[in-house]
């Protein structure tokens, strides 16, 4: 697509985008969203940026290795800190009894891991959605 | 930490594994294997333990978070759980040791990783389907099952496997969805989805609301029945069993439409309970099922030339001999199911990866190019000989003990229509059996120029083929050394 105007917005558009995603994710266990709806998000500011400035450029900014790793370092994430439960309070998972820090009710940082996990899971949803896209593109070729 | 962690450190282990695949990606595959290796024998190891502790010790729970039971998620380890968990890891090791060799075939160099990460993941939820002791979370673990198989039948990229990969996915989601679709009504009659909260409370209401539980338990029956290919809903199975990978075939028909019927097994007797099936009349329909499928399907086996094709149906009729079982509600019929369930994973295990192997190195499918192809391939074709002889159900075979006990139990509640099916419907397996036999073995006259041509098939792919065929003849010979593990599996749901 080689539109100045469509190329100008978008650029302006993505970094509140993403930003928007970011803090779906952080406040997910607080308000509404998680780290499934802010990972959605800026996957989709990614699927965006690849529409308008093309598959190369797109895979300058987020390459196959890269999603790779994310992919699984967001599972990986999770799982670990599930073991960090498994370890300390002998159930999978577990939170507070687990050794988390409780905090202040409504704040950013309370409910215990949660924010972690969302954050391992706004990761995967991100690579997995600009993954999907890079594989249906691919596809289209052969 | 303490022995009850190690259900979840099985799930953990497939898990990493899978997740460490992609980042090995630009290692030697060699690592890839021999790390998938390790991580099979450890869970061998802690499978095996388990299965001796629950036998020895007790059964035990376990809860995610230390939430309790009715809120958060529990694994239940029983002798039944522990034992198929254990059956599982077996076969799939041997499938696994199989598949590293180059047999794998049909399938791009690159794509490889991407067939042992789907292989850990059906291991993982396969695990979760029989650990679990809540509704839904098996369902959470039968839709990843379900997409997984998809995507490990449609790994070659051919035009036909995608189309029956399309049919599969089709088919298993309303299969899923119908399950869910129970699941939804049982949680609106009783409140519950922990399957021993459930079966407390589901005489109480079966009285106040009857309709919600009959539509639940159609709904559950028909979903898994779909996902098993019990007999009306079997038309997925012989596409995509035969359009896949020889191994995933194995492990498809071996192993996957098992654990289907092991789900069937604990929603009938651990949620509903023998009563309520028996007020609704649930095990005449079941027999009946059972009893086509056994005919058609071996009728259907008959008419097919292509080997892959013709072991697909025959695995249709075999679901009918499990179902038979399942359906006579006793103890004997479920000791008969349960051990036909271990003996035809291995024989059909057997049979496909031997006609694997034939296929990788004759690149043939017909039924009538086998002429002398026991001469060639003299492994491979003894070990199918061996496990086609134990579908056939010949003594010195484990198959020959599962109609036995298959006879026994049907005997017991005088069905006799039902012995009579069983014997036609080994007759039917003499016919599409022996005759593969008798061309593979008998007629080389003609073909005796072929008997220069013997491969050099590397060693992975012989060892697993011979073990199969040691294990079918020594469960046959020895059924005794499996029956106590098997009996402690059918008294945790009949005592």
């Amino acid at each position: 697509m080689n539109d100045i105007i469509i190329k100008n917005i978008t650029r302006i558009i993505i970094p509140f985008a993403q930003m928007y995603g970011i803090f779906i994710i952080l406040n997910g266990h607080i308000s509404p969203g998680g780290g499934f709806a802010g990972g959605a998000i800026i996957g989709t500011t990614l699927i965006l940026y690849t529409l308008v400035f093309g598959r190369e450029k797109g895979k300058k900014k987020f390459s196959h290795k890269m999603s790779e790793i994310s992919e699984s370092g967001g599972i990986m994430l999770f799982v670990i800190i599930g073991m960090i439960g498994m370890i300390t309070a002998g159930a999978f998972l577990s939170n507070l009894s687990g050794g988390f820090p409780q905090g202040q009710l409504g704040e950013i940082l309370s409910g215990g891991f949660i924010p972690i996990l969302m954050i391992g899971i706004g990761i995967k949803v991100t690579s997995t959605m600009i993954s999907l896209f890079n594989l249906l593109i691919d596809e289209e070729k052969l | 930490m303490n022995i009850e962690q190690l259900p979840i450190i099985n799930l953990i282990l497939f898990l990493f594994m899978a997740l460490l695949i992609p980042l090995l990606k630009r290692r030697p595959f060699k690592i890839t294997l021999i790390l998938g290796f390790i991580v099979m024998c450890l869970v061998l190891a802690s499978s095996s333990h388990l299965l001796w502790h629950v036998n020895e010790v007790g059964s035990f729970s376990y809860t995610f978070g230390g939430h309790e039971a009715r809120y958060g998620i529990e694994f239940l380890l029983t002798p039944f759980s522990a034992l198929f968990t254990w059956v599982i890891i077996i076969l799939a090791m041997i499938i696994y040791i199989y598949s590293s060799g180059d047999a794998t075939e049909g399938i791009e160099q690159s794509e490889y990783g991407r067939y042992y990460v789907l292989l850990f993941i059906l291991l993982l939820s396969m695990f979760g389907i029989l650990y679990t002791n809540d509704l839904f979370n098996t369902y959470v673990f039968i839709e990843i099952l379900s997409i997984t198989t998809c995507a490990i039948i449609s790994i070659k990229k051919k035009k036909d496997t995608y189309t029956s990969a399309f049919r599969y996915v089709m088919m298993n989601e309303i299969g899923s969805l119908s399950y869910l679709f129970g699941v939804a009504l049982i949680y609106m009659a009783t409140g519950y989805t922990n399957i021993s909260m459930v079966s407390e409370s589901i005489q109480v209401a079966f009285a106040s609301y009857p309709f919600n539980i009959v539509i639940a338990l159609a709904f559950m029956v028909i979903g898994l029945g779909i996902k098993a290919a019990i007999f009306p809903f079997h038309i997925w199975l012989p596409d995509a069993h035969s359009s896949a990978p020889s191994t995933s075939s194995a492990i498809l028909s071996a192993i996957v439409i098992k654990v289907y019927l092991l789900v069937l097994v604990k929603i009938l007797f651990s949620v509903f309970g023998i009563d309520i099936l028996e007020q609704m009349n649930m095990p005449l329909i079941l027999l009946i099922l059972s009893g086509t499928a056994m005919i058609l399907g071996s009728i259907f086996a008959i008419a097919q030339k292509d080997v892959k094709r013709m072991l697909g149906y025959s695995s249709v009729a075999q679901v009918g001999y499990i179902l038979l079982g399942i359906s006579l509600l006793s103890f004997l019929g479920l000791r008969a199911a349960f051990f036909h369930i271990i003996s035809h994973g291995l024989m059909k295990t057997a049979l496909f990866l031997s006609v694997g192997e034939i296929i990788f190195y004759k690149k043939t499918r017909k039924v009538n190019d086998f002429d002398g192809m026991g001469f060639i391939m003299p492994v491979a074709m003894g070990v199918f000989s061996i496990a086609a002889l134990g579908m056939i159900g010949l003594p010195l075979t484990s198959g020959f003990i599962s109609k036995l006990n298959l006879g026994i139990a049907v005997l017991e509640n005088n069905y006799l229509v039902f012995l009579v099916i069983l014997i036609i419907s080994s007759l039917l397996n003499v016919i599409y059996y022996l005759p593969i036999i008798i061309l593979a073995f008998l007629r080389n006259e003609k073909y005796h120029y072929r008997m220069t041509t013997i491969e050099k098939t590397p060693r992975t792919m012989i060892t697993p083929l011979i073990l199969l065929g040691i294990l079918i003849v020594s469960l046959g010979l020895f059924p005794n050394v499996i029956m106590p593990y098997i009996e402690a599996a059918v008294e945790t749901f009949i005592s």
